[in-house]
């Protein structure tokens, strides 16, 4: 595992760590956690943290891994902008 | 003289304190109105007539020492000081009768008779009270002559490296000793011996280098003679024009007249008219400005293939195209996301807002950050949430106001000086001060204070602290019901409510955590929940900890639950570490954040942007500083701009970061030195001083300040010029030709600036956001009626340790911080005469610690840590808690970053540099990080040199 990925797991981790009192359960606790990494994270960072439950998970705890699958990753579709940019 | 608004005038004694009471008076027939307890000095002033004066000043106390002020009242005997008479109605003055003319002038003739007559050689020819004096009072004959005893031999004390005392000239008005006291609160001068012998003496009749003089520079502006005098005017001469302007260096922000002899900067003298700091300042914003035309200020674009060629100097329009191909050719290959900006929080609001803009709108993406990341950021998180706004509540005067003072983890006197000023000033007047730092800062010591109480607790356990004085008030009944039912969202609060109360957050519970005594915990907060006015003031004590976040809506929870929000005396403070950190945040250079803190899926503001731009902006979040190296690490990450940042000084875990930097395929850094970071560049684009250009800085009580161009950029571009080279080069067109137009884009995006313009600053000379339609003139005071949230919004704290603990091998727990002479990473005050004062790095512990190690003062200790290994020379001293080590980072060589690790708050990866658990040993060489730290620097050093151009020959004509 490389170390970009062991820090956002134990990013991920603390963040469920200091939301859990804040929740009345897991569940509810995970919704937090998943706002908070909808809000904060970077693309790449969610896609890595999705990918990682995805195919082992191991190091998260529980809440976490209830949060990551409602993490949705937003879009930007129209990129043709920046493509057209590029092209200069 | 170039004024920005009433030109500084001096009005002879302060004004009273506020009153309803209006007194009527005459002053040489002109009837004038005045407040009661108004001098008759001031009065006379106000009324456009200026009696001669020596010993008073309007910041000052008056004193009554020269007499020279003398006026005749009818009714009265004999000729009293009008500075220390006060007003009554229906007085009548004359200022200039003749009994009164010949008083004076005797007055002077005593004056002279023992002064040097050296006025045409006097460093303060045209600029000296006691000349105009003479000539006021029509001073023509002096019958006594120097054969008596005089003081003309006096020596010179040249101690301190920004000016002289030269007491052959002091007239004994004790205006500088009344400086020291009530304008800087230092108590480093007295008045020693009596009559004729009396004499200033700094300390116990040391040298001011020696005493407790803190080089604030009061003295020296108040004394009305030569006598104290800055040497840049002793080699210079006399300034003949000045700008207003606004300090460089930290968040109080304070202004300036830059006092010009042509492009040269003669002195800084702190503008009166200054809303943040009304006329003073410290030893960096007065005397730290030789910075700006150091030898080693980049003079030229350089750029080079990799970091171990040697620079090569280009034009403007090569480097420019040369970081422009660079990162287009990354993103062909490594796509949009893999490369980013750091924006600067010592630049100004203009330059950020453009580099975040560059970032969005030409790189495409929101990988954009600043290093507001490693102080403040839990401070944006945390109020935000509870309070609506990320930024501070108060103005710096609203301390005038507070009884009861809590300063947590913060240490204004070195890091937020002038501010400290008045804290100690409202502490003489009686205000209570409740400490919260795990050392006995030196707020502490503030002569003539009243109560004082330190809470020290052990690093890591703020948390525990701020919920164990919450349960205090709640369970104590001192909370103020009536505004919580009125201001506050009623479910959270009920929540938060059954939360705190658990006997597990009680000060007794939380005792064996915090290492502080559950009835000084009790009695803090009894004092602050009793007090009619509370203010809590803090730092990165509280901020740069794994839960940041967590204490920063600790800390709001308890001024809510007291009702301590919304008017003055009270408040939220942070107290921001840059000059413009608040700026930097404001101006949307965090990644999930556009400017005004709109987030970057909210699809209007977004909009906004994006049609304004004309470009789509992304709806995702970019990568944070630390994220960024990772993704470096790992390969995604290959090209970064950054601006005005050290980031390889400043950010934790340096072998990481300079691994990540390493790693880079394109850095293009924009300084006015050869940085840390510079060294692992590939683009080097020089920067300008604050003293080269226009733009604004945005201080920690939300108050944007104009910074105003003295002299032309060294290397011939303002720092925003480059970005907009930067962006035109990339394909994006970016058009502006001044920054006010800059301000005025930001006016249009930025719901919270909307009524900033330049003309508006000009008019006012500063304006505290939010500034728009509905408080055309900014807000001094935030949350007065309700909070941009609507209702204030209690969180739930958990106490989560920390996982960076001691142990065995790692028994004690290093905690960094600053000191006052020198500024973040030493960029600038290294190359100052503030040297003087931190020449080095130390490592400061208990005696305790020390002689169970055999450590004395000055051994080299080697510190260890999880993250790595560095030497520094050891300080024994007792203000530090037995267990607990603490070192500063304004020297690149010294590795303090090479120690502090990854560990970060959990909401905004701020690092946890208050908290490393590390060992201390005695060594006798520097360890192999400062080995090789060294001789890469000589590389570097090397390269440059080879690289640099002759500096350009200056033209004439
Ligand atoms: S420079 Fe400041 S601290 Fe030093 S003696 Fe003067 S007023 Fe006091
Ligand atoms: S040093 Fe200057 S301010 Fe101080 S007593 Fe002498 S003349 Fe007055
Ligand atoms: S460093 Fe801070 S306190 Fe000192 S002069 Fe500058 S703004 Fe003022
Ligand atoms: S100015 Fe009034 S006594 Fe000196």
């Amino acid at each position: 595992m490389n170390g970009e990925l062991q820090h956002l797991i134990a990013m991920a981790n603390q963040i469920a760590a200091n939301l859990r009192p804040a929740a009345a359960d897991d569940a509810a606790a995970a919704e937090l956690v998943a706002k908070h990494i909808r809000l904060f994270w970077a693309r790449s960072m969610k896609a890595q943290i999705i990918d990682y439950v995805q195919t082992d998970g191991t190091e998260l705890n529980q809440v976490v891994k209830l949060a990551v699958v409602r993490v949705g990753i937003g879009s930007l579709t129209d990129l043709t902008n920046l493509e057209a940019t590029c092209q200069k | 003289m170039l004024h920005y608004h009433e030109p500084d005038r001096d009005y002879g004694t302060p004004a009273p304190a506020a009153t309803a009471n209006t007194v009527s008076l005459v002053v040489d027939a002109v009837a004038v109105s005045v407040p009661e307890g108004t001098s008759v000095l001031r009065a006379a002033a106000l009324a456009g007539i200026n009696i001669p004066k020596l010993c008073a000043s309007d910041n000052l106390e008056a004193f009554g020492s020269c007499r020279l002020c003398a006026v005749q009242i009818e009714g009265k005997r004999g000729y009293p000081a009008s500075c220390t008479t006060p007003v009554e109605d229906g007085m009548q003055v004359s200022t200039q009768t003749e009994p009164v003319a010949r008083l004076r002038r005797n007055i002077m003739e005593l004056y002279i008779s023992d002064h040097p007559l050296d006025c045409l050689t006097c460093p303060a020819n045209g600029d000296c009270e006691l000349q105009d004096m003479a000539g006021v009072v029509g001073l023509r004959e002096v019958r006594y002559g120097f054969e008596g005893a005089n003081h003309l031999q006096a020596e010179k004390d040249e101690s301190n490296p920004y000016f002289t005392f030269d007491s052959s000239k002091c007239i004994v008005c004790s205006r500088c000793v009344r400086a020291c006291e009530e304008v800087q609160g230092t108590f480093a001068l007295t008045i020693d011996g009596r009559g004729f012998d009396s004499k200033v003496a700094a300390g116990d009749n040391e040298s001011f280098m020696d005493s407790e003089c803190v080089s604030c520079g009061a003295c020296v502006q108040t004394c009305p003679t030569a006598t104290l005098m800055e040497k840049s005017v002793i080699d210079a001469g006399q300034p003949e024009h000045s700008v207003v302007t606004t300090c460089a260096y930290c968040g109080v922000g304070c202004s300036f007249e830059a006092q010009m002899q042509g492009d040269q900067v003669v002195r800084m003298v702190p503008y009166k008219g200054g809303a943040a700091n009304h006329g003073h300042s410290c030893v960096k914003g007065r005397f730290a400005f030789g910075y700006a035309t150091h030898r080693d200020r980049l003079r030229t674009p350089m750029i080079r293939e990799a970091i171990d060629q040697p620079w090569q100097a280009v034009s403007w329009e090569e480097a420019i195209a040369f970081a422009a191909d660079r990162l287009r050719a990354i993103q062909q290959r490594h796509g949009r996301e893999s490369i980013g900006g750091i924006t600067s929080s010592r630049c100004t609001n203009e330059e950020t807002y453009l580099v975040q803009k560059l970032v969005r709108a030409a790189f495409g993406n929101n990988n954009t950050d600043t290093c507001a990341r490693v102080c403040h950021s839990p401070t944006g998180y945390g109020l935000k949430a509870t309070l609506g706004e990320s930024a501070g509540t108060q103005t710096f005067d609203s301390v005038m106001q507070a009884d009861v003072i809590v300063v947590i983890g913060a240490n204004p006197t070195d890091a937020h000086p002038v501010f400290a000023s008045q804290l100690r000033r409202r502490l003489r007047q009686g205000a209570e001060l409740i400490v919260i730092d795990p050392r006995r800062i030196d707020l502490l010591h503030t002569p003539h204070r009243h109560k004082a109480l330190h809470l020290p607790l052990r690093p890591g356990t703020n948390v525990a602290m701020i919920n164990a004085l919450a349960h205090v008030v709640v369970n104590e009944g001192l909370e103020d019901s009536a505004f919580i039912a009125s201001r506050c969202e009623t479910e959270a609060y009920q929540r938060w409510r059954a939360f705190i109360s658990e006997p597990c957050h009680s000060p007794e519970a939380l005792e064996s955590a915090t290492g502080v005594a559950a009835d000084a915990v009790r009695e803090a907060a009894r004092a602050y929940g009793r007090a009619r006015n509370g203010a809590i003031y803090y730092g990165l004590g509280v901020t740069e900890h794994s839960q940041g976040s967590t204490m920063v809506m600790g800390i709001a929870n308890l001024a809510l639950a007291t009702g301590n929000i919304g008017r003055e005396g009270v408040g939220v403070n942070p107290l921001r570490g840059q000059n413009n950190v608040q700026g930097s945040c404001d101006m949307g250079s965090f990644p999930h954040e556009l400017p005004g803190y709109q987030h970057v899926s909210d699809a209007t503001a977004r909009g906004r942007f994006e049609a304004d731009w004309g470009v789509k902006i992304d709806d995702e979040p970019g990568l944070r500083i630390p994220n960024m190296f990772d993704a470096a690490i790992s390969g995604s990450f290959k090209g970064l701009y950054v601006q005005g940042e050290d980031i390889a000084q400043s950010d934790p875990n340096t072998s990481h970061v300079e691994a990540a930097l390493g790693a880079l395929e394109c850095l293009i850094v924009q300084d006015i030195f050869l940085n840390e970071t510079a060294k692992y560049a590939h683009v080097l684009l020089p920067g300008s001083t604050f003293l080269e250009k226009n733009g604004t800085f945005t201080n920690a009580e939300r108050r944007i300040n104009r910074v105003r161009k003295v002299m032309a950029p060294l290397a011939g571009k303002e720092d925003w010029e480059v970005t907009v080279d930067l962006a035109n080069a990339l394909g994006y067109p970016m058009d502006y030709s001044h920054p006010a137009e800059i301000m005025d884009e930001i006016a249009r995006l930025t719901p919270s600036f909307a009524g900033v313009s330049y003309a508006k600053l000009d008019n006012l000379g500063s304006i505290q956001w939010p500034c728009n339609d509905a408080y055309p003139e900014g807000m001094p005071i935030m949350h007065e009626r309700e909070f941009p949230i609507g209702l204030g919004k209690f969180a739930i704290t958990e106490y989560v340790a920390t996982s960076e603990r001691t142990n065995r091998k790692y028994p004690l727990l290093l905690t960094t911080g600053r000191i006052l002479s020198q500024y973040n990473v030493g960029a600038q005050t290294r190359r100052t005469a503030n040297q003087t004062w931190h020449d080095e790095d130390v490592i400061e512990l208990h005696p305790h610690d020390a002689e169970t190690r055999g450590v004395k003062d000055g051994d080299w200790l080697g510190i260890s840590s999880r993250a790595g290994h560095t030497v520094l020379r050891a300080r024994v001293n007792d203000r530090m808690l037995p267990g607990v080590v603490y070192t500063t980072f304004h020297h690149p060589g010294s590795g303090a970053n090479v120690i502090t690790t990854d560990s970060s708050d959990w909401a905004t990866n701020c690092p946890e540099y208050k908290v490393t658990a590390v060992q201390v040993e005695k060594v006798s060489q520097p360890s192999s990080w400062q080995q090789k730290f060294k001789a890469f620097d000589r590389q570097q050093t090397t390269l440059l040199q080879k690289g640099r151009r002759p500096a350009p020959e200056v033209s004439e004509g």
